[in-house]
């Protein structure tokens, strides 16, 4: 773990990491899972976006990794138990 | 009564075109009758040529999915402009305004692919020239 959290993640890995974040949180059904864990990795992301040292980015990086694989994991568990009704939120005003 | 409140709101949401839209009317009425219909007009679509978007289109609706990104400053829009230059985002918001375009017209765009998209002009050009933009 420390050897591999050595080496900085370079900006392309980086956004594709928060790429995917973000296409995980499209998978859920729920719009508040959803919208939750959109803003919670753009949240995230912008929160570590000035770490200076290579092992703290390598750090901030795999644990983005980690919730990537949970986000992963919930989107399926959610999935079984979809809202039957859309909430309010994404009725679009007339 | 519930249903025919919500119809406006949901034929806006799915955004069916003119036409299709007659011949959803038309299977769901004719649905009792003649179970195929409803599955003969969901084939049709897949063939892509009639429902082909038009570049003003695309531009048009581009230009709102950017307007309605909560850090872009709408009169700063046009179809010209760049993202980091011009409308003040970051790497991390570019990342989330392709994503909005991609729902937007239901695209996936790879992340090779999305990387390069930086401005508007990219943008409209890379969803004008997708075969299954819709």
């Amino acid at each position: 773990m420390a050897a591999a959290a050595a080496a900085a993640p370079t900006r392309t890995e980086v956004l594709a990491l928060f790429r995917s974040l973000l296409r995980t949180a499209k998978q859920f059904s729920d719009y508040n899972i959803r919208e939750y864990t959109r803003r919670r990795a753009a949240d995230a992301f912008r929160e570590n976006r000035a770490l200076a040292d290579a092992p703290a980015a390598a750090a901030a990086f795999s644990e983005g990794k980690k919730q990537l694989e949970v986000a992963k994991r919930q989107a399926l568990v959610y999935s079984l138990y979809a809202p039957k009704a859309k909430s309010v939120m994404e009725l679009k005003v007339q | 009564m519930a249903a025919a409140a919500l119809r406006p709101a949901i034929l806006r949401r799915i955004r069916l075109s003119p036409t299709p839209s007659l011949a959803l009317a038309a299977a769901g009425a004719g649905a009792s009758s003649h179970p195929h219909a409803l599955a003969r007009w969901l084939a049709r679509p897949m063939s892509s040529h009639d429902a082909h978007l038009t570049r003003e289109e695309v531009v048009d609706r581009v230009l709102d999915v950017l307007k309605s990104h909560p850090k872009v400053d709408p009169s700063k829009v046009t179809p010209e402009a760049h993202f980091e230059k011009d409308l003040g985002l970051d790497s991390l918001d570019t990342v989330e305004v392709v994503m909005a375009i991609e729902e937007e017209f239901k695209l996936e765009i790879p992340d090779m692919e999305a990387d390069k998209i930086d401005s508007l002009p990219l943008a409209i050009e890379y969803v004008a020239n997708h075969p299954m933009a819709g």
